[in-house]
């Protein structure tokens, strides 16, 4: 018999409660998990896009509450253009719009000329073209969805659109959306002369980290995002979602101790008189408390284990609803896994606390005479 | 004549905030491999001094040595119990969940032993009571008697060089309890152990070197078991009054 063996055995002794106790650690941290790989797949997607087209960085407006809503003058982005730094500058109009099935299916505006230049795939067709306000490009997945290939007419935002090419992207944004003229995704917006962003590719030798920070330094209305951890910058959506992320692993924890704490406390009250012989056959205090905190350790750590299988299958299930599916993939990073684990870690030694000392003061007479 | 193992002097120890006075000045010397019964009235305080000298009670006034550790200063207890006490009790107190084999192995812990050698030290003191064939039985699978010996088992996990007991016999039915005193006669022969026995049955008491007699927490007196003579010299019981 092993000191983890006898662990073990002391643990199932009472299965349903030990069972119950793990359901509710699991659920917790199924919780954590699957909002954590939510947001971690929403930031990949995000910053995806960010690099769309091989871009170095995207700029847009300094302080937007979302990206979809920042709004830049066009001339701004023909400064960007103009900058002898700047190889390429991709001016694009973000449009969300309501289509059956997918309430924020991305309708992208592109100027057609400035698309030429973009390193897109196309699957089938050929790209806008400057003289054809009606013509759309879908991409893969949004073809797919809306069953429409080459020739096909696709209603938008109320208009008929006419499908010219399908290309595949590395990024789902684009990839479960549709490209139309700049002009025309403005005119459905009814924002003339303002565009979303602008996707920059640095001039060489390639600087880019110098060229976005010249660029902002000389246009404080604007920020630049070369990665998910500057998307803050123009989208304060990832920091409430990091902030309830944050919220729920500490209710999580909260809960999960209080839960943890009760079992262990029911399981050293039952176990008194066996605590008393334990001690009694030489077992010190600290042996003892060993025992107390490596039960609740495993108890926890089990249920983070289980919590995490159900989270990633909790993260999946949100993929059957097609709206969700088409602009996000959740994203298994390894510190949604070891936030799950740290918080396992973190309820069994808060809740082992004082159950632990509690049996380890126990004196080992009274203990023995517990009934 | 050698440094008594155990010395006590004046051991005095009351319950409930001194509603209940188990112990009233109890002084008591016992030799190393020396066979002690302690007799008395229920609530004379017999097993407050045996639970006293196996270090799981302090006394309220008092001393108490064994061998080079001061029992009152109350420092490295556990490790006192763990190497110098094996301790058996009434109930036999063995975990429910866990078979003989792994009760045994229990106080082992303390020791740092290896997985292996707890198990097979565990084997070798069940097959030593009588047991080896009951490795796997959990405590409700054994009868009184078995129990009692897996308890005996498990205070010799050790080795300890003094064995305490607890009204080892009062659960026991009379064959049961026989076979129990002949196991604890033959291992402190055989071992070299110092035993002190607590009981209230006179029969029992008859089976150890001396009894000590207590009544209201004192030493009331101590009977010697004849020893075998020489030739022609009488055979009779001494006793002195405590």
């Amino acid at each position: 018999m092993t000191f983890s063996g006898l662990i073990l055995r002391n643990l199932f002794r009472q299965r349903t409660r030990t069972a119950l106790t793990m359901l509710g650690i699991a659920i917790g941290i199924t919780t954590v998990v699957a909002l954590g790989a939510v947001t971690a797949g929403l930031r990949a997607s995000s910053s995806a896009f960010v690099k769309a087209g091989g871009a170095d960085f995207l700029v847009a407006q300094r302080g937007a509450s979302d990206l979809s809503f920042s709004t830049l003058d066009e001339q701004v982005a023909d400064q960007i253009a103009a900058r002898p730094d700047v190889e390429r500058a991709t001016r694009v109009f973000l449009e969300v719009a309501d289509t059956p099935g997918n309430p924020f299916f991305f309708l992208l505006g592109y100027d057609p000329g400035e698309l030429m230049q973009e390193p897109l795939r196309m699957l089938a067709g050929e790209r806008l073209s400057a003289d054809r306000p009606d013509a759309l490009m879908l991409g893969s997945e949004a073809a797919a969805a809306f069953g429409a290939g080459v020739g096909d007419e696709v209603r938008l935002e109320g208009r008929t659109f006419h499908v010219v090419g399908i290309y595949a992207a590395d990024d789902d944004w684009r990839d479960a959306g549709a490209i139309a003229p700049l002009r025309t995704v403005q005119e459905i917006a009814r924002k003339p002369d303002v565009v979303t962003a602008v996707h920059v590719v640095a001039a060489r030798p390639r600087d880019p980290d110098r060229v976005a920070a010249a660029i902002e330094a000389e246009l404080p209305e604007v920020a630049t995002i070369a990665g998910p951890e500057e998307y803050g910058k123009v989208d304060q959506g990832f920091e409430i979602l990091d902030a309830a992320n944050l919220a729920i692993s500490l209710l999580a924890v909260g809960i999960g101790a209080i839960g943890v704490m009760n079992t262990m406390i029911m399981s050293v009250f039952e176990r008194t008189r066996e605590i008393g012989v334990l001690r009694a056959v030489g077992w010190s205090g600290p042996r003892v408390v060993r025992m107390v905190v490596a039960e609740s350790l495993f108890l926890c750590v089990l249920a983070a284990l289980i919590g995490i299988g159900l989270g990633v299958l909790a993260s999946r299930l949100v993929l059957v609803v097609p709206a969700v599916s088409s602009f996000l993939t959740p994203a298994y990073e390894p510190a949604v896994f070891l936030r799950a684990v740290a918080v396992g870690v973190v309820v069994a030694l808060v809740g082992a606390l004082y159950p632990s000392i509690r049996a380890a003061r126990l004196s080992p007479m009274e203990a023995l005479r517990y009934e | 004549m050698s440094e008594p193992l155990i010395q006590a002097r004046g051991l005095e120890k009351a319950f409930e905030k001194g509603r209940i006075v188990a112990l009233r000045g109890m002084d008591l010397e016992v030799a190393e491999r020396e066979f002690v019964a302690i007799v008395g009235p229920s609530g004379c305080g017999k097993s407050t001094l045996l639970h006293l000298i196996a270090a799981l009670d302090k006394p309220d006034n008092g001393r108490i040595r064994v061998g080079e550790h001061e029992l009152e200063s109350g420092r490295h207890l556990s490790r006192y119990r763990a190497r110098h006490i094996g301790m058996v009790f009434q109930l036999h107190n063995l975990l429910p969940s866990l078979t003989a084999l792994e009760n045994v192995q229990v106080p082992m812990f303390e020791l740092g032993l290896g997985r292996r050698e707890r198990k097979e030290r565990a084997r070798r003191l069940l097959a030593l009571v009588g047991l080896g064939d009951r490795e796997g039985s959990r405590p409700p699978e054994l009868s009184g008697g078995e129990r009692q010996r897996v308890g005996i088992a498990r205070a010799l996990a050790n080795d300890p060089p003094i064995l305490l007991a607890d009204e080892p016999t009062g659960s026991l039915d009379s064959e049961s309890g026989s076979r129990i005193l002949d196991l604890l006669e033959t291992l402190r022969r055989e071992r070299g152990l110092t035993v002190i026995l607590v009981t209230h049955d006179a029969e029992v008491a008859a089976r150890a070197d001396r009894i000590v007699r207590m009544l209201d927490g004192r030493l009331l007196g101590e009977e010697w078991a004849p020893r075998p003579e020489p030739v022609g010299a009488g055979a009779g019981a001494q006793q002195s009054a405590g």
